[in-house]
């Protein structure tokens, strides 16, 4: 009962069977979806407790190349399980609006799930659009929208980048299959010293990058980012922010690590982490409402997550999960207090007289963000600098210096929150929702508690890094058969191989 | 007959693209989404196509000579249905928009959506740089707003 894959497949039947179970007792429906939900949770856990060596599961019992290979190590395990937890604690769907959003959430938790699972380029690529396509659903149906008009534009929005994002994953996808024959990761990592070391793999990379970066907050195509979550209900932009972009941001590094492990690959995500970074702590520094600040810091953070796995083997992935994990439990916990202070930054004058918890909660999570010494953020962080410090290449210094740099810009848009909490009165706030603060305490007394496992845990993620750095391994466990010579190079057939085939049509071809 | 493909599926990709950045028409915009991926449809089908090439089906006398690679078809046939999902909910979303600020002009849409996260947040429209848009509309547009 511990298979990884019925973490996919269980929400994907519980989506399919809950208009029908609506039908039948609507209690029964409004509680089936956060069990099938946990249930998924409680199985990847189970994997993981249960688990010896990485989980190869090829589907049909079909040997790799032929059939469809999921891989459960360690690493991705990590984000499947994030996914199903995050869809649960933050359970999208409110009372009255069952069980449309209810299906969306379970679409939501297997389509990630089947993202991090997959060994398969192509069938990422149809979980990414899945999830997509979930999103947009989650964002364009929250009720209680007032007219909803900036929420339609805003997702039409985003759905026009994403779309185009798309079209180009489908173009790096065509390339990698010109160059090898093959989508499969584990025969990709075989042939990618081969075959995808020149200017075509590059181009497929940058491609892929931009297309699944869309999702990642990536610099370039990161323009979205606060419409959708200004304008988007806080959980569904808690989720968004905090878990579905760490699942497009493993893609990236599983691309990153197997199939293009090239200098300029690195060098490349390197540069535009820092810009994204730099550009999105500016922004948030100018922001002057609480939503959108929140939304421009979120990319500032993806800028330090995508610096850090742009620092080559074990050591970046080590780093940058330190920095995923952190930003994957604090980044939530801050949208979900946007419940209480959505509004302009000048109206929060007072909270912290008027709703003491949720600022004490917002002051531990600020200095956490910032990096202040003992809070998790500060290891994260110094991870991050240690490793980027230790390359020869003066680049990696250079993006060192912008996170410190980022850090005092953090600071500074942050400290000017708190400073308005506590002056003056001002006037009293309009929605007071405790369900929401209980679940940003949960998240942040979760973030607490790794402090009193620091040092176990640093262990635990480096042995995770090392096994998903480890590429030989990714490919003797999958072990795909040898490409068949049916799949030769398009330039090698010849014209006589042509008219053979012409006049073996002419003899009558398929219709013998 | 794969050069001409090629271009085709070059030229295709360059309309859509260009479609989607000079476009202030919001059905055109997702049209050209439509095109840019048979372009990259295309793109895809061409990644192993052998001119004159047949069905990987056995025969009577034998597998014929030349065999089409039958995984970039089944990967086309995937993201074609993919791709009319996103253009079917990107014409509801089309739709919605249309009632909601009563026009389909990209610019206005934008402007309203701003000035909607704006006062929702409490806090003046954004000033500088982006906002000032006097320029002809090239398309004739209904009322801005309907929002509150």
């Amino acid at each position: 009962m511990t298979d990884p894959l019925l973490m996919i497949t269980l929400p994907l039947l519980g989506a399919f069977l809950l208009p029908v179970i609506e039908r039948a007792s609507s209690p029964l429906a409004r509680w089936s979806g956060p069990v099938i939900v946990a249930a998924g949770a409680l199985i990847g856990i189970g994997a993981w407790a249960g688990m010896e060596g990485p989980l190869v599961i090829q589907l049909g019992g079909f040997p790799a190349p032929l059939g469809i290979t999921f891989q459960a190590d360690r690493f991705s395990l990590l984000f499947a399980i994030s996914i199903n937890l995050g869809t649960l604690l933050l359970w999208p769907v409110e009372v009255g609006d069952e069980p449309r959003r209810a299906v969306l959430a379970l679409l939501l938790a297997a389509a990630g799930g089947g993202l991090a699972l997959s060994g398969d380029l192509f069938n990422i690529f149809v979980f990414y659009e899945l999830l997509s396509v979930v999103s947009y659903g989650l964002l364009a149906s929250q009720p209680g929208t007032d007219g909803g008009g900036a929420v339609f534009a805003a997702t039409l929005r985003y759905l026009i980048v994403s779309a185009v994002g798309a079209v180009l994953v489908l173009m790096g996808i065509a390339l990698v299959y010109q160059a090898t024959g093959t989508l499969n990761l584990a025969q990709l990592a075989e042939l990618a010293p081969t075959r995808l070391n020149g200017g075509q793999g590059l181009s497929a990379f940058v491609l892929m990058l931009i297309g699944f970066g869309v999702k990642a907050e990536l610099f370039p195509v990161n323009a979205w980012v606060p419409e959708v979550y200004a304008t988007a209900s806080t959980r569904v932009s808690a989720l968004l922010a905090g878990v579905v972009s760490k699942l497009a941001l493993l893609v990236i590094v599983k691309l990153l690590l197997l199939v293009f492990p090239l200098p300029e690959a690195h060098r490349l995500l390197l540069l535009l982490g820092m810009l994204g970074m730099l550009s999105g702590e500016l922004a948030a520094w100018r922001a002057r409402d609480y939503k959108r600040l929140l939304a421009f810091s979120s990319i500032g953070q993806l800028g330090v997550i995508l610096i850090a796995f742009s620092i080559p083997g074990e050591v970046g992935v080590f780093a940058g999960l330190a920095v995923a994990l952190h930003h994957l439990l604090l980044k939530p916990a801050m949208f979900l207090l946007a419940r209480r202070w959505g509004g302009s930054l000048d109206s929060l004058v007072g909270a912290g007289r008027r709703s003491p918890w949720a600022a004490g909660l917002f002051i531990l999570l600020a200095l956490s963000m910032i990096g202040v010494p003992p809070l998790p953020g500060f290891w994260a962080k110094l991870v991050v600098l240690v490793a980027l410090m230790a390359r020869e290449q003066p680049l990696y210094n250079l993006a060192g210096a912008a996170i410190l740099f980022g850090a005092v810009l953090e600071a500074g848009y942050l400290f000017r929150i708190v400073n308005r909490f506590y002056d003056g009165e001002g006037v009293a706030s309009a929605a007071q929702r405790p369900t929401e603060l209980w679940r940003a305490g949960l998240l942040t007394g979760l973030l607490l508690l790794t402090l009193f496992f620091i040092g176990p845990l640093t262990g635990r993620l480096r042995a995770i890094a090392r096994e998903a750095a480890d590429v030989s391994a990714y490919i003797e466990r999958i072990n795909p058969l040898p490409l068949s010579p049916i799949v030769a190079k398009p330039s090698a057939v010849s014209r006589e191989t042509s008219r053979r085939v012409r006049s073996w049509l002419a003899r009558g071809g398929i219709a013998q | 007959m794969t050069l001409i493909l090629s271009v085709g599926a070059v030229g295709l990709l360059l309309i859509g693209i260009a479609g989607i950045v000079l476009s202030a028409h919001v059905l055109r915009i997702i049209f050209s989404i439509a095109l840019l991926e048979s372009g990259a449809n295309l793109l895809l089908l061409l990644s192993s196509f052998q001119a004159g090439a047949v069905a990987p089906i056995r025969l009577k006398d034998g597998f014929p000579a030349v065999m089409a690679d039958p995984v970039p078809q089944a990967l086309v046939l995937t993201a074609i249905v993919i791709g009319v999902g996103v253009l079917a909910l990107a014409l509801a979303l089309a739709m919605r928009i249309l009632a909601a600020h009563g026009t389909l002009d990209a610019r206005e849409i934008r402007q309203a959506m701003d000035e909607a996260i704006a006062a929702r947040a409490g806090v003046p429209p954004e000033g500088g740089g982006q906002a000032p848009r006097s320029g002809p509309d090239r398309i004739p547009a209904g009322e801005v707003g309907g929002h509150d």
